[in-house]
């Protein structure tokens, strides 16, 4: 064995001339350190958007609102604002703020974040949410005006995530290092080290304006596979891990080393379907539709209970939402004469689409009773990519129906929802496409220009009969969002599925 | 025998060329690339792009701009991360190549051991054990050896870390899993290897003579081994890189693998194009060095 | 044995030592029992993808909210209707393994028939053209060997959209180089040989001679590389539906069962267990029986 000998000692060397890290994660109490399943391409809070992104972004920067955990507006780098007309509001920006860096937070720097993203040139792929916003006036050295074109209900909602750069900085880095080795806010955390797919690591700000956060550092590690999420979770590898599936929560649940945190989001599940073409073009085939699935039974056996039946897809938590809508109940005998009634009394073969990976069993067990009452449905998967979105939304395939989940983007008003899924204006989600509703587009258009919110809530009342009764979609439940989180670390999920971990505490024992 | 080194060379460099079309062929085979760069834009923005780009310039023209872009190292931006596409996949690289080596590594020193040890004891209860034992390995999707890997040895056990490249000890489980793809070859080699050495007379006249038998051993039967070792070695490289790429979507690694396999997933045919070419290149590289051990090493070519 | 024409002559010949052969390689591997075994297996395998509307004890569409997660029936709330358990939408597992193993083996033979045809035609080319085909042949060989195999099937199979057909010819197209190689070396060897100049000589055509020998002398090769690249190509599919790039059939493939059930290990652990373990056995013996064969078949070994 003489010449393993040397063989042994030359790959070692190899080994320790590539660089290793020889330490591992610092675990210690005053470490949190959380799975997600990748990075977003940038840190850069205007270039992305991804959720994954977003999670890390608003522990790195602020935005001029806040929510807190009862989904109020409060402050945030904005202490006050007022609408002075329609189309005009004002910010009262909060004095003696630090960037990460040490500069202090000017108006100068709230124009220039919006700025950046308003301007096309710059292809910033959140442009669209706020396209509304004509001019941002910074008019002395603690107050801005935003200026839209028209009436712009959502744009408190909209600013709550709308992280606000240090102009200096950026200009003088440039885009490309801002938003991969130095991007500098005004958060909790600042940055330490972005080592690609594998960890953030953030520590905490001394300077914060609300003081410095409960940990001294912040990881968020990139694990793609669920049960190593778990495994890791498990074995005190990481501290939170999100999106638990309902079939997973009970192993969590009783661990001695964890625990679950539950909460009603505004993630709508629904069909869509597609009214261009038969069979849905036909209201009773698709109320039908609505009649043959049994959603007490998918929320109480696959998601453990954590979801609730809703009438349309517009959601118990958003602005507009209307109790007295009621949904279809379960009733497949019924479903079975609409079906007869639409002109299919021996049923009709469709097919449903879906890339909603982890409500696999959910679509499965949908298309299984649609299947029971006659509409015989061939489930199609898809994994979520640039192929999906040109399928369902750059080209409108989507035929028979398209099985989805909708979060809003965790804006909580009906016409989030509303707008993207019924809306056939050219650049819309999937409205353009699928939905032919008579006299919708307009009842739309005027709930989203005004700002008068009782105005507004009679409209979405009355859109909310109006496709009830239509049924340009089965609908379904929303759902909860179920964290694992460590024993060691106090934290409770938020209704609008923010990692929002200045809350986080070590638990105290 | 520089002229065997010469036809090697030449044959390189045509390989690299081969490898270049197929490569190139990769972004063309899925349809429209602008549509994947701007989804949102109208038809007008992206026949412009396209114009731009010189997609609709003929083929032989759009591959000789490819092949010069990338003797530049110029693989075009990724479409999802907007930025330029070689350097993303050259930072991962050590990652996955350390990987491999690791794994590498492992399997010789299990193949070796275990292959002189069967072929001595043939056909015993150890040797028909350990080839059984090896078949399994191949036998499992490498995924799943991975995944019941970590169900032992981490969250069992808790000997080791579940993922993640932090720390020595979490290279253990991956280069592991990866060990299980190349072993039962290598094994197979070192012991029929073995096996035609054993009963070969000089060996036979060595014992005789009172030499050490494991000396003997080592001294002839590795350098008879060393030779079909060493040209498996080039092939069992790229299979190892494939089996890496899953391994490191198990673990959590972060190398190219995962990287390009995302990449597919958005269909981000730059980091694709790069990372596919990068890969083939050094197993290129590799077999070339292979090569030119196996002119070194072996003795009839030599002496010609 | 009387002598025949040349040409036939020599096939008798042939054809009684071939028979004397057939019976040598049988002997040896009747004596061997994890080939046996692993005969016994791989019939099992063929057996229920054929009669699988017979085998199966459920229909493997149909769930059933109130089963889902029963486990084995040997476990405390394991049901005999349903021996393996089921799945998250209360499927019969057995029957899901069962339906599955058409598609797998469909994708693994059809891959592997690819994989012949391509091989052995290229091959033929090869080794009669010989000059600059042959070299073109070749390098195209080295030209595939040197890319990660996996991913290059990945990445077509993404860029062309995944289909059953793009998979199995995908497949196909990973492992081709082999019988072309096998092919070419026969096809040079037997060249050399006296009978084809003797045939040429009698005015038969050269051709055709060249195929009737090249087939027994390059049989027993291919069916040791074929039956073991059936079991790589139902690893590599495994592997390609693990990576979310799955056939979309309506029954699923033993890979896609276990990258299905990956995520609930932890709760239900026979959910990818026991199409893993289909996996496993099946390429086991496949991996057995044919790693017997070419023992049996190389006439070196004792």
């Amino acid at each position: 064995m003489k010449r393993c000998a040397p063989l042994a000692a030359f790959v070692l060397a190899v080994l320790t001339l590539v660089a290793i890290p020889v330490a591992g994660f610092a675990q210690g109490k005053d470490t949190l350190t959380v799975a997600l399943p990748s990075h977003a391409p940038t840190l850069d809070p205007h270039m992305h958007f991804e959720r994954v992104g977003i999670l890390v972004n608003i522990n790195m920067f602020d935005s001029l609102l806040h929510r807190d955990t009862k989904l109020q507006f409060v402050p945030s780098l904005a202490t006050s604002w007022k609408a002075l007309s329609d189309t005009q509001w004002e910010f009262k920006i909060r004095k003696g703020v630090r960037f990460h860096n040490g500069d202090v937070l000017t108006p100068a720097d709230v124009k220039y974040s919006f700025d950046r993203v308003i301007d096309p040139a710059k292809k910033s792929p959140q442009y669209g949410n706020v396209r509304a916003i004509k001019e941002v006036k910074v008019v002395d050295a603690e107050t801005v005006h935003i200026i839209t074109d028209k009436p712009f209900p959502l744009l408190l909602e909209r600013l709550v995530f709308f992280p606000i750069v240090n102009k200096k900085h950026v200009e003088a880095v440039g885009d490309q290092a801002f938003g991969t080795t130095s991007p500098v806010g005004t958060g909790p955390w600042k940055f330490v080290e972005w080592k690609r797919d594998q960890v953030i690591r953030l520590e905490a700000f001394d300077r914060h304006w609300r003081g410095k956060p409960a940990f001294k550092h912040l990881n968020f590690r990139a694990i793609p596979e669920v049960a190593t999420q778990v495994a890791e979770i498990k074995t005190g590898g990481v501290d939170i891990i999100r999106n638990v599936s309902a079939d997973i929560q009970p192993e969590l649940k009783n661990h001695p080393v964890a625990y679950i945190s539950s909460t009603p989001i505004l993630r709508v599940h629904w069909i869509a379907f597609d009214m261009r073409t038969a069979p849905f073009d036909k209201k009773a085939v698709r109320q039908a539709a609505n009649y043959a699935i049994d959603k007490q039974a998918i929320i109480q056996k696959l998601m453990a209970g954590l979801g609730t039946q809703v009438a349309t897809v517009v959601q118990p938590l958003a602005f507009g939402f209307d109790a007295e809508v009621k949904p279809y109940p379960y009733d497949p005998k019924k479903a079975k004469e609409l079906l007869a009634q639409g002109g299919f009394p021996n049923g009709v073969d469709i097919t449903l689409h879906s890339a909603s990976v982890a409500n696999r069993p959910e679509f499965e067990a949908l298309c299984q009773m649609l299947t029971e009452v006659g509409l015989r449905t061939t489930p199609r998967l898809w994994d979520p990519g640039p192929a999906w979105n040109k399928f369902s939304q750059g080209e409108g395939k989507g035929t028979n129906g398209i099985y989805g989940t909708w979060g809003n983007y965790s804006v909580f008003d009906a016409d989030a929802v509303l707008h993207p899924l019924y809306h056939t204006e050219p650049g819309g989600w999937y409205g353009k496409w699928y939905a032919r509703m008579e006299g919708l587009d307009k009842l739309i258009d005027e709930a989203r220009s005004s700002v008068d919110q009782p105005k507004r809530k009679r409209l979405y009342a009355q859109i909310q009969q109006m496709i009830r009764d239509e049924a340009p979609s089965a609908f379904l439940w929303t759902q909860y969002d179920t964290l694992g989180i460590s024993k060691k670390v106090q934290y409770a999920a938020r209704p609008d599925e923010w990692l929002w971990l200045y809350d986080a505490k070590p638990a105290t024992r | 025998m520089l002229s065997l080194l010469t036809r090697r060379l030449i044959r390189l460099v045509v390989v690299l060329a081969g490898v270049s079309v197929v490569t190139f062929s990769i972004l063309q085979v899925s349809g429209d690339p602008v549509s994947l760069m701007m989804p949102e834009a109208p038809e007008s923005d992206r026949a412009v792009l396209r114009q731009s780009m010189g997609f609709n310039d003929p083929l032989p023209v759009q591959f000789a701009r490819f092949v010069r872009n990338i003797a530049r190292g110029d693989f075009g931006q990724s479409f999802f991360h907007r930025e330029p596409a070689l350097p993303l996949v050259l930072e991962r690289m050590p990652t996955t190549l350390l990987l491999t080596v690791l794994a590498m590594a492992l399997s010789l020193s299990l193949a070796l051991p275990i292959g002189i040890l069967s072929a001595i004891r043939r056909n015993s209860v150890f040797d028909h054990s350990a080839t059984l034992l090896v078949f399994l390995g191949t036998s499992m999707p490498v995924f799943w050896t991975g995944i019941m890997l970590i169900l032992l040895f981490a969250v069992q056990l808790r000997w080791l870390p579940v993922s993640g490249w932090e720390s020595w000890a979490a290279l253990v489980l991956p280069a592991a899993t990866l060990a299980t793809f190349s072993t039962p070859l290598l094994l197979r080699i070192v012991r029929s290897s073995m096996l035609e050495v054993v009963n070969l007379d000089y060996v036979r006249t060595a014992r005789a003579k009172g030499v050490s038998e494991s000396l003997v051993i080592c001294r002839h039967a590795l350098t008879n081994a060393a030779l079909p070792l060493v040209t498996v070695a080039g092939l069992q490289f790229g299979l190892l890189l494939g089996g890496a790429v899953i391994t490191e979507t198990v673990f959590a690694v972060p190398g190219v693998g995962r990287l390009i396999v995302g990449a597919i997933r958005q269909l981000d045919f730059p980091i694709v194009q790069a990372g596919v070419f990068l890969l083939a290149l050094i197993v290129v590289l590799v077999n070339f060095a292979v090569d030119v051990l196996y002119i070194y090493l072996n003795p009839q070519i030599r002496v010609r | 044995m009387a002598v025949r024409t040349l040409s036939s002559g020599v096939r008798l010949e042939d054809r009684a030592a071939r028979s004397a052969e057939r019976s040598r390689v049988w002997r040896k591997l009747v004596r061997n029992p994890a080939a046996i075994a692993g005969v016994f297996v791989l019939a099992a395998v063929v057996g229920a993808a054929l009669f699988a509307p017979y085998v199966a004890p459920q229909d493997p569409a149909r769930q059933s909210l109130i089963r889902r997660f029963t486990p084995p029936v040997w476990a405390e709330a394991g049901k005999a209707a349903y021996p393996l358990g089921t799945d998250q939408v209360g499927r019969d597992i057995l029957s899901r393994i069962v339906y599955g193993a058409r598609v797998s083996l469909v994708v693994g033979v059809a891959a592997v028939l690819v994989s012949l045809v391509v091989g052995v035609t290229l091959g033929l080319l090869s080794g009669f053209l010989q000059g600059r085909v042959d070299t073109v042949i070749m390098t195209v060989v080295d030209v595939t060997l040197s890319f990660p195999q996996l991913l290059l099937a990945l990445a077509f199979v993404a860029a062309l959209g995944p289909s059953l057909v793009t998979i199995i010819v995908v497949l196909g197209l990973t492992g081709w180089e082999r019988y072309t190689r096998v092919v070419r070396a026969e096809v040079l060897a037997l060249r050399e040989k006296d009978f084809v100049e003797a045939a040429r000589a009698i005015g038969a055509s050269p051709i055709r001679t060249l195929l009737r020998h090249l087939l027994p002398n390059t049989f027993s090769s291919i069916i040791v590389m074929s039956t073991l690249q059936v079991a790589q190509a139902i690893l590599q599919e495994a592997a390609l539906s693990f990576l979310g790039v799955g056939t979309g059939s309506v029954h699923p493939t033993w890979g896609q069962m276990i990258a299905l059930g990956r995520d609930f290990v932890s709760v239900a652990w026979w959910l990818p267990t026991f199409p893993g373990l289909a996996i496993l056995l099946t390429v086991l013996a496949i991996n057995l029986v044919g790693d017997r064969l070419r023992d049996a078949l190389d006439p070196r070994v004792g």
